[in-house]
């Protein structure tokens, strides 16, 4: 036993000079943050790479790279021969895509970077209103890091529910599911900002419509759980129930807060088919104008009748338009999978019934309370 | 030489006496002092004083107590005269006499301080054991000093180290072997164990592995501790070392096994399982709930003084997607101006704070302090902000340091220190794969050590749930009645484990 | 009964470690991938497929016991030798060392793939090979109780893996798992039967037996490990369905890695390229156990010393390593290995049992016979 311990130690020599690995020493490495993916010419991918490097003077600085090439690693490839350090994709948070190229078709691009097992499940997703490059190129007065920028811009109100989720895994989950479809959020410069704009809607990878983005709400209500977020509407006149319709003439304005909602669908008809949406609201009212009396159960009952009817009537608007363009970003189809046995639903079976689907909407709105002041 | 050594050879003091060197004392008091002298290659502090008309009093100086000497035996034999051996050992007023009339055992009782009385006329001589050797009072635990508990250590006085242990231990059941090792220095080593709780196969083991050294000197009992080991191969210690005499009775008492060497400061306790390394016998003293938060800060410090600068290492190297966002800009911005890697980087550093630990080690401790300043100041800073280490690192390093200071054992604090390096490489070669390779190695051999032949990771492997009560965690001392199974004890509780609560008056 | 084995008290293990030996055994590389292979057939009642898998290891166990009990203390070659006679009892001893040869082999080069696919691309498979050989081999000279407490402490240490599949469960939705049982029945057994690679390593229990102490408590522990495994297993199995989309499970390679990749901590970003060195602690038992499986055969069939052994096995196996390089070729190895595996795990000690227990309700007869004689 004891020869043999010896002659271990020459082996392990032997072994550590032979088996070396590639490193990536981090201050070797450009660190790509952000990629945004353009329709280039000639049916070429133009790529802008955002790209974290350090220099030995304690700054890092940021450089943006528009490359053009047949596939996203050719991209990388030329980024590599404009850059003093090795680009790589494992810090990589957001991928933007211009929004021509959305309506082409983000199949390539969801596999590609699935593929990759340095590229993490829990990047960003989403579109640009027109292209990418001319977005990241700016330069921003008050941002230093766009990718940085950008990623925090998303991830908080992702965070803060005020914009649906749409990482890589949500994405290419609803890519691959027979059901659902991709939705994701669309994001503009505004002067000297970026601003989220709005919501995209995919059929098949590919973008069909959008949604402004303060119908984002809707969306998250009906996609999924909705936990906390701020939400404001205006309640017109002639909507508002009579109790309410004294105390003013004019539209009413009201902000609250949704501490938690509910939804559950089912389906009530497989042959046509046809869903209960049921939508349950907690929520705290924080602000209305003008004021009525909360401590009044009447006028309180009067309120959530009115907010009820609000939603719901935006819920509907919101479901007939992507019924239109044939975007089920809701999973309605999902449902119906699950709710009829061997449906044998097949993407394009189920947004041909998805147009004609029916839904009915119940909302149900509980003020839980208000401010700490009446 | 050949004889020599094997009448010499470590055989128990008082078991079978060397049968081959049966050369008796002679009549004569010249030859008697003769024969001492040749034997004891007559040196400088021999001392020889006869006493008219017929009785010679030899010892060696630097031995024996000058004033029982003088008080109890110069006295005595003024009055007394003309006796024979018998009458004059009962006539001595001192507790250690005996009578011999082979040469050897009165060598052996000069050179152990006695003093040689010899009767003209008679092939015999008394010996009256007078020893007083140098020591240094007792004094608080250095090395594993605590706050709520004993402040008293051990010394290097065989004597007055059992005497210690028999004021804890109060108890006819503790045994005591005394066995001589080393064929030059003849160091006593004492076994003690108590019987009735010491696993008898256990206590025949150290017995039997004491008893075949054949050292040429034993100075220390870390040297001993070594060469009795399961494998002295191994980095890991497999007994513990301690110099806390309530340690080392709450080990016997456990049903554990000890060994103290004359000379030597600190005593050896086995079995010893790994776990025991990290427990401090102030976890005893505290609440159950503060000793287990000690014992678990214990453990994490290991874990984080091993792993810790590795995982920068590897992190840094090879698997930059690991870092989080928020780290990502310091960590790279404090390495833009270091131009090694970080393998290379981490070892500097590494070695340095060595450097610095052994340097104040070494010093004396009047200017022990000042290597802190140059450790702290000067080379943090200055290396700092001529770019060759990376503040980050810097503070990894040190956090790593001060945990391995935590470890209540020496020993295992130096094994954590060493084996740092080896996982460092391992990571700065391939990651967190090499680190698994580490972590995966050092489990396998902590699983193959053994501790007298008890298993070294008890009580987790085998796992035994009532003793992992005490083990990285200490359950109030009414769920720990159990002695750990690891030595096999005579007797498995410690107390009626039935929930002992005071009654309420 | 001929053979029996003549064992050192010392050598003995506690018989509630059978839990962790066949636990650590059953669970390693094949956890990490297992869902495409049996989604494949059975759709989203693919974790009805993996819970009929567990329920037929319970029944080969309990067969596998009773084929043990009939012989006391005997391990599997030595029940083989006795029933089939010396020379094709050994000729099926020496299948039965190729099978834990191939075993070991293909998890070791499945091992070394996910280490080159996830992290470091450019490393070369017999590098890895040697790195875990020599780990192996350390274990397996400490003798039976080293390789025991391998795999209790693999188990115990790799507990904490277990509350991470919480994470994905955020994205879930039950929704997926519905409706239930609508996968034809024939598709769902036949994806049951794809999770052989995944499910086998119990079958170490045959070689075990003899050096279990309690042989009265061994049908409790050993189905109580299986249980583990297979509550494991469908939990792994439900969440992954929950988590991905359809046709996105039969693409994803190794979901259950996949599975981790946005698990992330304030201290580390990425949790699955931990996992996956991770990972090397849950292989080690499975390796170690299937080594010296083969090691107790090898001995009743040539004289040789358990250090010559490991030395020629581990050659073998990093040779093996040098030949298969492609993902291509590691797949056609599994899904053979795995068809092999199936008779000779699922089938193969029903029939045994079968025999040996004509064997002794004749030889009893006999003895009656003779005795009334």
């Amino acid at each position: 036993m004891n020869k043999l311990k010896y002659f271990y130690s020459p082996l392990l020599a032997l072994v550590l000079l032979y088996g070396c690995v590639e490193t990536n020493i981090l201050d070797k490495v450009g660190l790509t943050t952000l990629v945004g993916y353009d329709v280039g010419t000639e049916k070429k991918i133009a790529a802008t790479v955002v790209i974290r490097e350090v220099n030995p003077e304690f700054q890092s600085n940021v450089e943006v790279l528009t490359t053009e090439n047949d596939t996203s690693k050719g991209n990388r490839i030329e980024a590599n021969h404009q850059l003093s350090k090795k680009v790589v994709v494992g810090q990589m948070r957001v991928v933007l895509f211009g929004e021509e190229l959305a309506k082409e078709g983000l199949r390539y691009f969801i596999d590609t970077n699935l593929e990759n097992a340095s590229v993490s499940n829990g990047i960003y997703m989403a579109v640009v209103e027109d292209r990418v490059a001319p977005l990241l190129e700016y330069e921003y007065e008050n941002i230093e890091d766009i990718g940085q920028h950008i990623f925090r811009l998303i991830e908080q109100n992702i965070e803060q529910e005020y914009m649906i989720s749409s990482t890589l895994h949500e994405v290419a989950r609803d890519y691959y599911s027979v059901g659902k479809d991709v939705a994701m959020p669309i994001i503009k410069r505004d002067k000297e900002l970026v601003k989220l704009s709005g919501v995209a809607l995919f059929k098949d990878g590919k973008m069909v419509s959008r949604l402004p983005a303060t119908d984002s709400f809707y969306v998250k209500i009906v996609r999924d759980t909705f936990k906390a977020g701020l939400y404001e509407t205006i309640l017109h006149h002639e909507d508002l129930p009579s109790a309410l319709q004294k105390i003013t003439t004019d539209d009413m304005t009201v902000a609250f807060d949704a501490i938690h909602s509910k939804r559950k669908v089912t389906l009530v008809n497989a042959a046509n088919p046809e869903f209960d949406l049921n939508v349950k609201i907690k929520a705290r009212i924080l602000e209305t104008y003008p004021d009525i009396n909360q401590g009044d159960p009447k006028s309180v009952a009067a309120l959530e009748k009115a907010i009820q009817n609000k939603l719901a009537k935006e819920l509907e608007k919101v479901i007939a338009q992507s019924q239109k363009v044939e975007s089920d970003i809701f999973g309605f189809g999902e449902i119906y999978r699950g709710s009829v046995r061997h449906a044998q639903l097949t993407k394009e079976k189920w947004h041909e019934m998805y147009k004609d689907m029916k839904v009915n909407i119940h909302v149900d709105f509980v003020v839980l309370r208000n401010g700490v002041f009446e | 030489m050949k004889p020599f050594n094997q009448n010499q050879s470590p055989t128990a003091m008082n078991s079978e006496a060397p049968t081959e060197n049966l050369e008796t004392i002679a009549q004569a008091q010249d030859h008697f002092i003769q024969s001492i002298k040749d034997a004891t290659n007559n040196p400088d502090d021999l001392i020889i004083q006869s006493f008219p008309p017929n009785i010679t009093l030899i010892y060696i100086d630097n031995l024996v107590d000058d004033q029982t000497l003088n008080n109890n035996i110069i006295a005595d034999l003024q009055n007394k005269p003309n006796d024979t051996p018998e009458i004059l050992m009962a006539a001595l007023s001192i507790p250690e006499v005996t009578v011999t009339s082979l040469l050897i055992k009165a060598i052996e009782g000069i050179i152990n301080g006695s003093v040689l009385l010899h009767i003209e006329g008679y092939p015999q001589v008394v010996i009256a054991n007078i020893a007083s050797r140098e020591s240094r009072a007792l004094s608080t635990p250095e090395n594993e000093s605590q706050v709520i508990g004993t402040q008293v250590a051990f010394n290097e006085s065989l004597s007055t180290n059992i005497s210690l242990i028999r004021r804890y231990i109060v108890s006819p059941d503790l045994c005591n072997e005394k066995i001589k090792i080393g064929r030059r220095t003849n160091t006593a080593v004492t076994l003690l164990y108590m019987n009735g709780l010491a696993s008898d196969q256990m206590v025949n083991t150290v017995r039997q592995r004491l008893a075949s050294l054949d050292l040429d000197a034993l100075i220390d009992s870390a040297v001993l501790a070594e060469m009795i080991d399961d494998n002295s191969l191994s980095v890991f210690p497999q007994m513990l070392l301690t110099e806390r005499p309530d340690r080392f009775c709450d080990g016997l008492l456990d049903g554990k096994i000890g060994v103290i060497v004359d000379g030597s400061s600190m005593a050896i306790i086995c079995p010893q399982s790994f776990t025991e390394f990290f427990q401090s016998q102030e976890d005893q003293n505290l609440r159950w709930q503060i000793a287990t938060f000690v014992r678990l800060l214990r453990l994490a410090a290991f874990f984080l003084s091993v792993y810790l600068t590795p995982f920068y290492v590897a992190a840094l190297t090879f698997h930059y997607e690991v870092i989080p966002q928020a780290f990502l800009v310091p960590l790279s911005e404090s390495r833009a101006l270091v131009p090694f890697p970080p393998i290379f980087e981490a070892l500097l550093l590494e070695i340095i704070i060595e450097l610095l630990r052994e340097a104040s080690a070494r010093l004396p401790t009047k200017i022990g302090q000042t290597i802190g300043i140059v450790g702290g100041i000067v080379i943090g800073t200055a290396a700092v902000q001529a770019g060759i280490t990376s503040n980050i690192l810097l503070i990894i390093i040190a956090l790593s340091a001060l945990a391995s200071f935590t470890s209540p054992s020496y020993m295992m604090g130096n094994v954590i220190r060493l084996i740092r390096f080896p996982i460092i490489i391992l990571a700065g070669f391939w990651g967190f794969y090499g680190i698994m390779l580490a972590v995966c190695f050092i489990l396998v051999h902590l699983l193959r050590q053994s501790s007298l032949g008890a298993p070294y990771m008890s009580p987790f492997y085998p796992p035994r749930l009532k003793e992992m009560r005490d083990s990285i965690i200490r359950m109030p001392i009414p769920l720990t009645a159990k002695r750990p199974a690891l030595t096999r004890s005579k007797d498995d509780y410690k107390f009626d484990p039935e929930p002992i609560k005071p009654k309420k008056s | 009964m001929k053979n029996p084995l003549q064992l050192n008290p010392k050598d003995m293990v506690n018989t509630y470690l059978l839990f962790f030996v066949m636990h650590s055994a059953q669970i390693g590389v094949g956890v990490q991938g297992f869902q495409r292979i049996v989604f494949q057939d059975a759709k989203h009642d693919a974790w009805i497929s993996v819970l009929l898998a567990g329920i037929a290891t319970h029944i080969v166990t309990f067969f596998m016991i009773k084929t043990l009990e009939i012989y006391g203390a005997n391990d599997l070659y030595g029940i083989q030798q006795d029933i089939f006679g010396k020379l094709i009892g050994n000729v099926l001893n020496i299948l039965y060392i190729f099978y834990c040869f191939m075993s070991f082999f293909s998890i070791l080069r499945n091992y070394i793939e996910v280490i080159q696919a996830w992290i470091f691309p450019s490393i070369s498979a017999w590098f890895l090979a040697i790195t875990l050989l020599i780990i192996i081999i350390y274990a397996f000279t400490g003798g039976l109780r080293v390789i025991v407490g391998v795999s209790f402490f693999s188990v115990v240490l790799s507990l904490w893996i277990i509350p991470m599949l919480a994470f994905p469960l955020k994205f879930s939705s039950i929704n997926s798992l519905l409706p239930v049982l609508e996968t034809d029945f024939r598709s769902i057994l036949k994806g049951a039967k794809s999770m052989t690679f995944t499910i086998i390593g119990f079958e170490i229990l045959m070689v075990i037996y003899p050096f279990l102490n309690d042989k009265k408590h061994v049908q409790k522990y050993a189905h109580l490990s299986l249980l583990a495994t297979t509550a494991i297993y469908v939990a792994v199995m439900a969440v992954s369905i929950t988590y991905y989309s359809n046709e996105e499970i039969v693409k994803t390679v190794w979901a259950t890695l996949t599975l981790f990749s946005f698990i992330s901590f304030p201290f580390i970003e990425r949790f699955e390229f931990m996992a996956v060195c991770f990972w090397m602690l849950i292989i080690l038992p499975n390796l170690c156990l299937y080594l010296w499986a083969a090691y107790r055969g090898a001995i009743r069939l040539v004289n040789i010393g358990h250090t010559k052994f490991v030395w020629l096995f581990a050659f073998f196996i990093f040779l093996g390593t040098l030949f298969v390089q492609t993902r291509i070729q590691i797949n056609a190895i599994n899904n053979q290995f795995a068809n092999i595996a199936f008779y000779a795990i699922f089938v193969y000690p029903i029939v045994l049992w079968i025999i040996a227990a004509l064997k002794k309700k004749i030889t009893t007869k006999k003895e009656q016979k003779n005795e009334q004689a």
